[in-house]
């Protein structure tokens, strides 16, 4: 069983935990939602300890891209987004894959809407450079 | 170039900029090649990221959910367990299909005709046996003897109780299928038996009657069958 399924066995296992806490404010797909995001913040923590071993962000990336064998060895573009620094390719994901709003992501993730934009914003300038990959 | 305007861009792109700020860029924008290069950059980034397709999970993850909660046993295979649930709730429930009420409905209305013919051949409204059947052509009226009366009695209240038990094994359309024609049969004999007090010499009443009570009591039979059938 790979990562994203451990995962998501995890999700429904913590939203059988919390189902008490859900009152109905929100619809339960939105609610289901914010519990999977916290589950997978939560388990990309414990992650983050083993990933800087092998991995520094943007530092990173252009080494692997720039490496002399060229475009045989560089990352592609899904390759490149799972070796985003962890801060921006989670606003990353919730911007541009989940369609949060800044401010939403914001709440999620404890930080402000200009971190969240600046993160974004970072990401994306990483990612441009894997486009044709 | 330079990080100055950059940095907007990716708000820019989301329309998060105000309108001072909007114009401002688009201004630089319009005489710098390598901002205007990274801004559609940007687009592509979104624009690809947006098109993946979600992957589905590579095998059942039910089971370990089901582990982990401990409301059920693991299940193993998602197409065994669906088949098992699929036996579960047909031995259940029983339900009529349409082409089987019908043909039912086709039964009983041969099945009156006959005892009607019956009674109408032989003049005779007494008979033997307890439950009239099909196959002896036994009718029942106001003048039968009252054993016979009251063995019919015995009958329909003997096949009520069954069928009352066997209520859970029916589903609820057959149910109230059962009930509205018991209801129109019941209506029906109640006419029978009124109109034979204004009229007790009426052969055609007699006959009507005993075919009608007989309609009722071969109905309650077939539906204490089916009933039956799964318990």
């Amino acid at each position: 069983m790979d990562l994203a399924d451990e995962v998501t066995q995890d999700v429904f296992v913590r939203v059988w935990e919390k189902l008490g806490s859900f009152r109905g404010e929100a619809a339960f797909g939105t609610w289901l939602h914010r519990v999977a995001i916290n589950v997978i913040l939560g388990r990309r923590k414990q992650l983050g300890i083993r990933r800087e071993r092998f991995v520094d962000g943007e530092r990173t990336i252009g080494q692997l891209s720039s490496n002399p064998k060229g475009a045989e060895t560089a990352i592609d573009f899904e390759a490149a987004m799972e070796f985003l620094p962890d801060g921006a390719q989670q606003v990353f994901v919730l911007h541009d894959v989940e369609g949060y709003k800044h401010g939403e992501i914001a709440e999620i993730m404890g930080i402000t809407s200009g971190t969240s934009k600046s993160q974004l914003h970072r990401a994306r300038m990483i990612l441009r450079e894997h486009l044709d990959r | 170039m330079s990080d100055q305007w950059t940095d907007r861009l990716s708000d820019y792109l989301d329309g998060e900029l105000n309108a001072a700020e909007r114009a401002e860029l688009e201004e630089h924008l319009s005489g710098c090649a390598e901002c205007s290069a990274v801004l559609e950059q940007l687009r592509q980034v979104v624009a690809r990221v947006q098109g993946l397709e979600d992957r589905a999970p590579d095998g059942d993850l039910w089971s370990g959910v089901a582990e982990r909660i401990g409301v059920a046993a693991p299940v193993m295979d998602l197409d065994d367990h669906r088949r098992r649930k699929q036996e579960r709730l047909s031995e259940r429930r029983f339900s009529i299909s349409l082409p089987q009420l019908v043909a039912a409905s086709v039964a009983l209305v041969v099945l009156s005709a006959g005892s009607a013919w019956m009674v109408s051949r032989t003049g005779s409204l007494a008979g033997e046996g307890a439950m009239p059947t099909a196959a002896n052509g036994t009718a029942l009226v106001s003048e039968a003897p009252a054993e016979l009366a009251t063995s019919y009695d015995a009958a329909v209240v003997q096949l009520q109780l069954i069928l009352e038990e066997s209520r859970s094994q029916l589903d609820t359309a057959t149910v109230r299928i059962i009930e509205e024609n018991l209801l129109i049969i019941d209506r029906a004999i109640a006419q029978a038996q009124r109109a034979l007090t204004m009229d007790p010499a009426s052969i055609y009443l007699k006959e009507h009657l005993a075919a009608t009570k007989r309609q009722k009591l071969e109905f309650l039979r077939q539906a204490a069958l089916m009933a039956g059938a799964v318990s």
